[in-house]
């Protein structure tokens, strides 16, 4: 999955686009309904959309009841128009069964990434005591205050460049119930200067004792995030491991393959990758048993050969 | 029936034309090449004529550029206003000789000037993107964004071709730029290039769009488009004898879907199932709308997008030579060259416009 993306189904669920106007779609089983709105004449700086909340609230009149799964799209212009997090954490009341909320599913052909201004996104978990999954997206003014959150189990931060002081505050939480971690680094330009060593709780396995999925995704040094998790004892709890979307390539392949043994895993990321196809083919026969994802190459000879970058680095 | 196509002989579509009209049991269709018709051959008396692309050939560019022009380097942007003059006038003779186009010439005039061509469709009510009114450079077009209220636009030279000299343009507060673009801005000048590249100073910018705009902008709001797995997508829908006969998916990663820029053709399945069978329709029938608004073409390439949440879609581009889509298909098994063929022989293109 990447920024350009809308996710085609969220936590399992298929995503189900809430209409601008008339009813509630019907829809058979659960679904995860998805709620945006780019087309707003409101670009007021560092204003809300009132267009957008008029459309949550909508949402919300409909189906908040029973709503468990929630996909927040483009709250008008995500470079102009502040996130509605104080609205959203607001909603709390009416949201009574959400479980699992993915906020900021907003294309490049929305809004430039880098540009979103997201906010301090810990207040969507201390408003949503009972959120199990969280994923979100931000570029600007992205961040996070350390919390407590008793239920948490999945936590994906998605970002073209991640500030160190954002993971630092992830670190400071307690999540006593979280198994899976999901932190795109991105690239220095954009903000990204975590290095290996800030993540040494994660990769001591101290920082979240029940870790089961880890990625460390569209890394800008995703060689140097490979031969530090190599020597991990974080990786021997795992189940899934994801290094995929950056610069990896046939170094990373021989720092894995020196490392720790991994064929517990039962899934290997490595989607998106600068490997050739000596290094991915032998990465995949050194794991028989485990679904190594080795698709995506982007050492294909084409208009970007020479250059390398992460996925989504904008 | 005797045809005569004006184009340049080495092109493939010339070549496809022909080989379909073979195909058809037609006697070869007359080729006039462009160069010819630009240095003053006679108009055909009678037949039908096609007028197919002046495009990809270097030497044509400069005639049609007309007297003193120089030649364009390899990718330049250079003289679109003037190289689309020299090609009406040259269309608009050839077409006067009492041959009957296929393509009106007054009809590609218009489809080769977005300016027009976006102003006829919205005149009919058919959706696009909104544009700003007519902007002469880079100042000029940032306070027509701010008076608009728009923070992201495509910026089109007039009379540009694929994606040439095309850019997506998002702003933000604080000063903050960033167009992607093939266009790559070298102090020789501007050319296009296969790869897109991505300025985020405002010097860089105003400098490729004081540049482009002597020759002609058109601009557009930038509207977000519709998403398949991790590309954005949208449909070039070939539009002949006023039934939409031809669809082939673009999906892209960057603003810009055009299928050179190292972007793939995507799943028709796909795109339907998720656009669904209303919305689908609906966007067949803009289709037809746009051709019917151009009912001296035989053919026209509609870019058709349906826009984020898929319950939208809007007419991206109306192309005058949009049928060069090779390897796809009709219902009836034929490629749009042989389509085009069979609505001649079958006298499908005559009931459609008489």
């Amino acid at each position: 999955m990447t920024f350009n993306d809308h996710y085609e189904t969220f936590d399992g669920l298929r995503v189900v686009e809430f209409p601008l106007e008339g009813p509630l779609p019907e829809v058979t089983g659960p679904v995860a309904w998805r709620v945006a709105h780019w087309d707003v004449g409101d670009e007021a700086e560092g204003r809300v959309s009132a267009e957008f909340t008029a459309v949550l609230d909508r949402f919300v009149d409909l189906a908040g009841a029973e709503t468990t799964h929630l996909v927040i799209g483009a709250w008008g212009y995500a470079a102009v128009n502040v996130a509605p997090l104080e609205h959203f954490a607001a909603l709390a009341p009416r949201l009574p069964r959400l479980r699992a909320l993915f906020f900021g599913d907003v294309t490049f052909d929305e809004c430039e990434i880098s540009w979103m201004k997201v906010g301090d996104v810990s207040r969507l978990l201390a408003a949503y005591p009972a959120l199990e999954v969280l994923r979100v997206r931000g570029g600007e003014e992205f961040g996070f205050s350390p919390v407590r959150h008793e239920r948490l189990r999945d936590l994906a931060v998605e970002s073209g460049g991640l500030p160190k002081v954002f993971l630092d505050a992830v670190l400071a939480s307690e999540l006593p119930a979280l198994t899976g971690l999901e932190l795109w680094l991105g690239v220095e330009d954009y903000g990204g200067d975590i290095t290996p060593a800030d993540l040494a709780s994660i990769l001591a396995g101290s920082a979240f004792p029940g870790l089961r999925r880890l990625g460390l995704r569209n890394a800008e040094h995703a060689n140097a995030i490979a031969a530090a998790v190599a020597g991990a004892p974080v990786v021997q709890q795992l189940a899934e491991l994801a290094l995929s979307m950056g610069t990896f390539d046939d170094e990373g392949v021989g720092a894995l393959l020196a490392g720790q043994p991994l064929t517990h895993l039962d899934a290997l990321d490595l989607h998106f990758h600068f490997m050739t196809g000596e290094g991915s083919a032998s990465i995949v026969a050194a794991l028989p048993g485990v679904r190594v994802d080795v698709s995506d190459p982007q050492l294909t000879g084409g208009p970007h050969a020479g250059r390398r970058y992460t996925k989504v680095s904008e | 029936m005797r045809l005569t196509v004006v184009g340049n002989p080495a092109n493939r579509r010339v070549r496809s034309f022909t080989e379909a009209a073979l195909a058809a049991g037609l006697d070869r269709p007359a080729v006039l090449p462009w160069r010819d018709v630009l240095a003053g051959a006679a108009p055909p008396e009678s037949g039908l004529l096609r007028i197919d692309s002046p495009g990809e050939d270097a030497e044509v560019d400069v005639l049609l550029r007309g007297p003193g022009a120089r030649a364009a380097r390899d990718g330049e942007i250079l003289g679109f206003a003037a190289a689309h003059a020299g090609m009406v006038a040259a269309a608009t003779r050839i077409a006067s000789g009492g041959a009957e186009p296929l393509n009106d010439p007054a009809d590609i005039a218009v489809l080769c000037d977005k300016r027009d061509c976006h102003a006829r469709l919205a005149a009919a009510g058919i959706p696009v993107p909104e544009a700003l009114p007519p902007v002469h450079g880079y100042a000029q077009l940032r306070a027509a964004m701010a008076e608009a209220r728009w923070s992201r636009v495509f910026v089109k030279p007039a009379h540009g071709s694929s994606a040439s000299g095309v850019l997506a343009l998002a702003v933000a507060p604080g000063g903050r730029i960033r167009a992607v673009t093939p266009v790559e801005l070298t102090p020789d000048g501007l050319f296009n290039s296969l790869r897109l590249s991505a300025y985020t100073t405002e010097a860089e910018v105003a400098t490729i769009v004081d540049r482009l705009a002597p020759d002609g902008l058109h601009v557009e709001r930038w509207l977000p488009k519709a998403t398949l797995g991790d590309r954005v997508v949208d449909l070039r829908v070939v539009v002949i004898a006023g039934r939409p006969t031809h669809a082939v998916v673009r999906s892209s990663r960057s603003p810009l879907t055009n299928l050179h820029l190292g972007n793939a053709r995507g799943d028709l399945a796909a795109l339907r199932a998720a656009a669904g069978p209303a919305a689908w329709s609906a966007a067949m029938a803009t289709c037809e709308r746009v051709a019917a608004r151009f009912p001296g073409s035989l053919h026209v390439g509609v870019d058709l997008m349906f826009l984020s949440g898929w319950r939208r879609h809007a007419v991206a581009e109306v192309n005058a030579f949009g049928d060069l889509i090779p390897g796809v298909l009709s219902e009836g098994g034929r490629d749009t060259y042989a389509e085009e063929i069979h609505a001649l022989v079958s006298g499908r293109w005559r009931a459609c416009v008489r």
